[in-house]
This record gives structure tokens, sequence and C-alpha cells, in this order.
């Protein structure tokens, strides 16, 4: 017979076995495990999810937790599992898990796949909007039998938040030009949580709506956004001087009223850059930065 | 055949290898009670070994079609994405990516289905140009290549512009090349399409060789030049392509291990596409496991230490070799 002929058939019964095995196995393994009803050994992919975990009191059965979760400042002495974009499956295997939360974000989908397939039970949240913390702290409460908690800590946000709002009033909206990146320049957009906290402080974006949910923008939409106040999060070490940056830098805008008014604020970037249980410690330092008449010291 | 134990050992070395410590006892006295968990077992098994075989099989994939493009087109600079292959795979993943797609068929996501498409139809696009310019066939052929890569990677650049944020950090590593374990059925169709190339390039290696000499002695020879040139050129792009839709995009195996291979052992072709395949296999093994351990917990893309250890070692090779070489 051609050689090729050979090759040919060899080649679509090795295809046809395929099948057949994978028919078979298939058919032997079950569904996807249910929820534990106590989960006693939780892994974590975010630090957001993280410090959920910590406040509904999960912190001693929270056994991984990734390298960038820093808050409480306890969770950094947990196993660590991976970066946030870049877990590790081996190390939240090796952790022993009976329940994996993580985030619905391609990286994290595709993990949870991985370890569905392998038989780990997983729990994915989206915390887009400040709507799907609720939801998610919520989720997160009935899965790990921890429903008052999670009711309560829920309730306690929302409290805070409402007794915030009565300080000021709130149909005078001051506008935010909130500054991600200044080389090159991009701003949070308005489709951000970061843009429903500037409004839970009482403010508003200075961006009108976007294609990017963080656009790059040029030196002429500083100029027409006119914005109040200016406000770049940043690391806590480096304050000092990315405040001292950040007052060179918009210098040069000067017929925008921040900069005229001297309102550039640099402000820890922790509690506002991640959708978290201290979404109301975010949203004060903001009401600090727009309204700093109500803060007196 | 003693490439072929080598390549064994290395496998089963790097299985050893990560950044969880496992015993190999452990792992291998699986209890079938399946309230005990064997967190060694299951890494060894079903997250190490599946990535390690994937490693194999594309590595192996990259290197004999990097021979075949280097033949081919008479060009040392040839490697298995020159012809716009990369470019049209990445557009494709960063398309899934960005519609969103959940689907799957035979446990393939939208991502690699796409890139396979957009490989081979942006492999098909490059030969369809370079057969119509006729005289220059293979010049024409690596300028088609050439421009088609270039324009699509400038709309994958406008995609990523314009995408959301943690959608370009999943393409990104996907461009770079994303090792991951993947389920049995998806390795053993690869492992079977892969071996089947790779054997189909070794049948036509003669012509291949004669090929090399210059196209006026094949033609005297009596070979049909126009059936191996597309036999080959199929052959090589559709085992790129599935070596992409497997792994995305890992750079440098295609290029320096066939030339790494053809400095040591000659340029004789019958000889060179199962010794690549072999050493491409452990080339890519090796270096995938460089990628899970170096910055653990984390883990590299392994494309980026492809570059980084392959580069300087072909250097090495070509200094100390390059007296005897032919390209």
């Amino acid at each position: 017979m051609n050689k090729w002929w050979w090759l040919l058939s060899m080649f679509l019964c090795w295809i046809g076995a395929g099948f057949a095995i994978s028919n078979a196995r298939n058919s032997k393994t079950q569904c996807y495990t249910p929820l534990p009803n106590q989960p006693n050994r939780i892994v974590s992919l975010a630090p957001n999810l993280t410090e959920i975990l910590f406040a509904l009191g999960l912190d001693t059965k929270t056994v991984g937790v990734t390298t960038d979760s820093d808050y409480p400042p306890v969770a950094t002495k947990k196993i660590k599992v991976g970066t946030f974009w870049q877990p590790n499956i081996e190390a939240v295997i090796a952790a022993k898990p009976d329940l994996v939360i993580t985030l619905e974000i391609n990286q994290q989908i595709n993990l949870a796949e991985r370890l569905r397939r392998i038989g780990y039970t997983c729990l994915e949240l989206k915390i887009e909007k400040v709507n799907d913390l609720f939801k998610a702290i919520a989720t997160i409460g009935d899965a790990t039998d921890r429903q008052n908690e999670a009711n309560n800590l829920a309730s306690d946000i929302q409290k805070k938040l409402y007794s915030l709002q009565q300080l000021f009033n709130a149909s005078d909206r001051i506008k935010v030009l909130w500054v991600v990146q200044r080389e090159p320049l991009r701003v949070a957009g308005r489709d951000t949580f970061v843009n429903e906290m500037i409004e839970l402080a009482g403010g508003e974006n200075a961006i009108g709506p976007t294609i990017h949910k963080y656009p790059p923008i040029g030196a002429e939409q500083v100029i027409a956004c006119q914005a109040d106040v200016i406000i770049e999060p940043a690391m806590s070490q480096n304050l000092p001087t990315q405040h001292q940056g950040a007052l060179k830098y918009w210098s040069k805008f000067e017929s925008v009223p921040a900069v005229l008014n001297k309102r550039i604020y640099v402000i820890e970037a922790d509690t506002v850059s991640r959708l978290g249980p201290r979404l109301y410690e975010g949203v004060e330092t903001i009401t600090k930065c727009l309204r700093p008449e109500l803060f007196p010291n | 055949m003693s490439a072929g134990i080598v390549l064994v050992v290395v496998m089963f070395a790097c299985s050893l290898i990560g950044t969880e410590p496992i015993s190999l006892k452990a792992a291998l006295l699986k209890t079938d009670a399946p309230s005990t968990v064997n967190p060694d077992h299951e890494i060894l098994i079903r997250v190490r070994l599946p990535r390690i075989i994937l490693a194999a099989i594309v590595g192996a994939a990259l290197a004999s079609s990097g021979v075949a493009f280097q033949a081919l087109l008479h060009n040392p600079l040839a490697d298995p994405y020159i012809l716009g292959i990369s470019s049209g795979a990445g557009l494709g993943a960063i398309i899934a990516v960005l519609s969103g797609f959940s689907w799957t068929i035979w446990g393939r996501s939208p991502i690699a289905i796409f890139a396979f498409a957009g490989a081979v139809g942006t492999t098909w696009l490059v030969w369809f140009i370079g057969r119509s310019t006729k005289k220059f066939q293979m010049t024409g052929l690596l300028l088609a290549g050439v421009v088609v890569n270039a324009f699509f990677s400038a709309l994958i650049m406008f995609l990523t512009s314009i995408a959301k944020s943690e959608d370009v950090h999943a393409t990104i590593f996907w461009l770079m090349g994303n090792m991951m374990e993947e389920d049995f059925f998806v390795l053993w169709i690869g492992a079977g399409c892969i071996f089947a190339a790779i054997v189909a390039l070794f049948y036509i290696s003669p012509q291949l060789n004669v090929l090399s000499f210059g196209e006026d002695d094949a033609r005297n020879i009596g070979i049909n030049i126009n059936r191996t040139r597309t036999v080959a050129f199929a052959v090589a792009a559709l085992a790129t392509a599935i070596a992409v839709s497997l792994s995305g995009l890992i750079g440098f195996v295609g290029l320096i291990v066939p030339h790494g291979v053809r400095l040591v052992f000659g340029p004789d072709h019958r000889q060179l596409f199962p010794l690549t395949a072999i050493v491409g296999a452990i080339f890519l093994v090796t270096a995938d496991t460089v990628a899970r351990i170096i910055v653990a917990p984390a883990q590299l893309p392994v494309g980026i230490v492809t570059a980084i250890v392959g580069g300087p070692f072909f250097l090495i090779l070509l200094v100390r070799h390059s007296k005897k070489a032919i390209w």
C-alpha cells in the first residue's frame, strides 16, 4: 500500500480511538461537585475577595490568598497561590481547598474551569459595580453559612454611606477628574466603580461617556472638562513624591479650576482601587477631597 | 533513538520539578475513595503531566515546521511564523476574547478555535497572493507574508487599544505563549495531528534535500517541485496552526532549534525532521519548566523563557559550529 494511504489510515484510527476513549470517560465522570455546606478550607483569588472573607470572620478558614492580598495585614501570612492575573493551579491544589472563590475575569474563569475538571468546587463572582459588591457579600455569606455576618456587613456599609451623605447638599455636584495614570494620561470613565464612588461622595465625573472604561485623554479634553478637583490615587510609600510630581505636571493647565484653586489631591490607592468591604473608607477619603470644610481635622 | 530516550528522561525529570514539592510515592498511591484528597496525585497526573506533554507536542510541531519553512523559502531567517501565521492567529484570538464567547467545541475554547481559523486563513491568503506573483514565487511569498503580518499586527494593536483592560491582559498572556494543562482528549488529538505531520514531512525529506541544491537541479532529476512545495507548505502551516491554537504564540523555538540541530548534525532533512522534533520537544519542556518555577508562586509566559534562554544558547552554537554549516 502507498505510504501516504498508510499514514492517513493510521491517523484516522488514532483520532477515532481518541473519540472512543473520551466518550467512555465522559460517561463515567459525574457532574460538578456541589458547594459544601460549611467550607473549611477556602482559597481566595483576589484581594477584595480576601477582604470580604476576613470581614465575615472567615480568617481561620481562609487557607490561600494571592500575593496582592495585603489587607487586613494578617492576610499576608496566608499561603500564596500566585498573583491575581496569574494564579498558580498547583499552589491552589496544594492548599487542599474545599472552596475556591474567583472573580469573573478571563484568567480566573479559565482557572475555575480547570479546577472543576479535576473536581474542585469554585464560586465565581462578578464585582464590577457597587451593587455587585453587595450581591457578592451575600453570595459568599450563603456559601459559607455566614448569612448574618454578611447582612450585618452590608447594612453597616450602607448605613455609614447614608450618614455621610447627610452631611452635604447632594445637588451641588463637584466635577472630579480621576487620574489613573499621568503618562500617557488616562482617567476613570463613567462606566467604572470609581465613578460610582465619586457620585456617592457627592461629585460628578468631569469626563463624559467614553468607549473606554479608563479612557486615554489629551490636553484638549483636560482643558475642556473644567474639573473642580483632580484626584490621583497612589501607593502609600510614594505619596509625597507623587504629590510633588502632580503639582508640577498640572501647573501647565492654568485654566482648569482645580489647578487655579490648588485642588489637586494625591490619595492612597488602597481603598479606592479595589471594590471591597472598605468601600465606605474609600468614599470618605474622596469626600474629604471634595468637601474639606466638612472635616475640620 | 537515543534522542527519544533523552526526551522521556527530561519529561520525567521535569514532572518532578515545580512550585509545589510533591512526593512521587504519595502521588502514585492513589486511593479511590473520593473523600480523601490526594493533592500530590492531582498535581502530578492532572496538572503537571498534561502540561509537559503539551509542551512536548508544541515544541515538536514548531521545530519541525521551522525546518520545513527554512527549506522551502531558502532563507535562514524563516520560522513557522514568517508567513503571517502568528498575526493571523493573534487576530483570531483577540477577536474571540473581545466577542466574549463562552462555548467550547471538543474542549477547545473560542480563543483556540478562532486562532486556528485565523492561522489557516492567513496562510491561505499569503499562499494565494504569493502564487499570483508567479516568477519569483518564493520572494513573492515572503513579501506577502511580511506585509500581511504587519497589517494584521496593526489590527491587533487597534483592537487592544480599544479593548477593556482585563481583556487586554488575557490577550497579552496569550500572545506571549500561555501553556496550561489541557484535557486528555485535546492532547490525544493534538499528538496524533503533530505526529502525522512530522511523518509526512519525513516522507518528502529526500525531495526537500534535492530542492535545497536549487530548483534547476531538482527539475533535472525529475522532482515535481510544485507538488513538493505545496505538500511541505500545507503540512508545516497546519502543524503550526495547531500548535498555536494549543498554546498561543511561542516564539524562537521554530527558529533556533532547526538551526541548532542543523549546525550540530548536518543539513540532511531525512535526519533533520525526527531530530528537530525531539530536540524541539526537549527544549520547550525545559523552557516551560523554567517558566513554571522561576517567579513562583506566579508563572511566566513560556515565550519569554524560550527567547531569553534560546537566544544566547543559539549564539554559542553558531560561533562553535559555524565552520561546517551549510544553510
